[in-house]
């Protein structure tokens, strides 16, 4: 019988994935709903008009290879030393997201939520992806859930969640391999214009209510 | 885009280098030399300018990265890139 053909790095991935998979989602069931207790006294102090949104994902197989791969200076797997690569590296295959509007909600949901997490990894958004916004992610384990699977939990305003939903679902989830394209400076630069447009609406929304409330409890005086 | 960065996409566009989203490098294939992203990011414009006007040797590919590509790596950015 002929010999197995080797498999490349790529592949030996997925097989892990497959493998790790019913662990991942154990992370993501376990994350949404501890972040989802420990937010209940904040979203039930919201105004009618104020959101606070948890979402939970598994990372896909093909994201999760593509991540690595783009880990490695020039985008290439190194099929000569595959040791060096494991999904065991990647620190959101589970992740918990919650969005919040208005962004001055974000500091109590960031407050309530570090308490809990107190023991994660702090991992700043870099300051070009979040322009401006407060935003906050962190990364660990769960052991009730795995000790090897890391999640993370990303807390962001909710313009700049629904615009990173809008670039990942409609251009990176279908072909990961598009994500390179984010490093473009040129790209970059129309990001920044779309984020700082979405702050100019959001402080103004702010103001407005802020101003609105004022004068209705003026006038009920 | 910071001066930093207009400036050094400038030489790279200049220099005709085009961006590989996949390998996320610059590269020119008369000049057969590449620029990683982290090469372009960690360094400041006048280094980039500097490597620019390196002579290049056209038989062979030179990769500016922050960390030497293996040979396997090598020879498989080198195919891609043609």
């Amino acid at each position: 019988m002929a010999a197995p053909a080797l498999q490349t790095i790529s592949d030996r991935l997925r097989s892990e994935y497959s493998e790790l998979l019913p662990e991942i989602i154990r992370v993501r069931d376990r994350l949404e709903t501890e972040v989802r207790y420990h937010l209940l006294p904040v979203v039930e102090r919201l105004s009618h008009y104020e959101r606070v949104l948890v979402s939970a994902r598994v990372k896909d197989c093909e994201s999760a290879v593509d991540r690595l791969r783009r880990h490695a200076e020039s985008g290439t797997f190194d099929e000569e030393s595959p040791e060096r690569y494991s999904l065991l590296n990647l620190r959101d295959l589970a992740g918990a997201r919650v969005l919040v509007f208005p962004q001055s909600r974000l500091p109590e949901v960031h407050e309530a939520l570090r308490a809990r997490f107190h023991d994660w990894t702090s991992d700043p958004f870099p300051p070009r992806t979040t322009s401006g916004f407060p935003a906050y992610k962190y990364f660990g384990h769960c052991p009730a859930a795995s000790t090897t699977v890391m999640g993370e939990v990303q807390i962001v305003p909710m313009a700049i969640g629904l615009f990173w939903e809008l670039e990942h679902d409609a251009l990176y989830k279908p072909s990961p391999e598009l994500k390179g394209i984010e490093k473009d400076p040129e790209m970059q630069d129309r990001t920044t214009l779309v984020l700082d447009a979405l702050r100019g609406f959001e402080d103004r929304f702010e103001q407005l209510v802020l101003l609105s409330s004022a004068s209705r409890t003026k006038r009920s005086e | 885009m910071t001066t930093a960065v207009a400036t050094k996409k400038a030489l790279l566009d200049n220099g005709g280098y085009v961006y590989d989203f996949i390998h996320m490098l610059y590269f020119n294939r008369d000049t057969k030399k590449a620029f990683s992203v982290e090469f372009v990011e960690d360094n400041p414009p006048e280094v980039l300018e500097r490597s620019l006007r390196e002579p290049s040797n056209t038989q062979r590919w030179e990769f500016y990265v922050r960390n030497p590509l293996s040979e396997s790596v090598r020879r498989k950015v080198e195919a891609a890139l043609g």
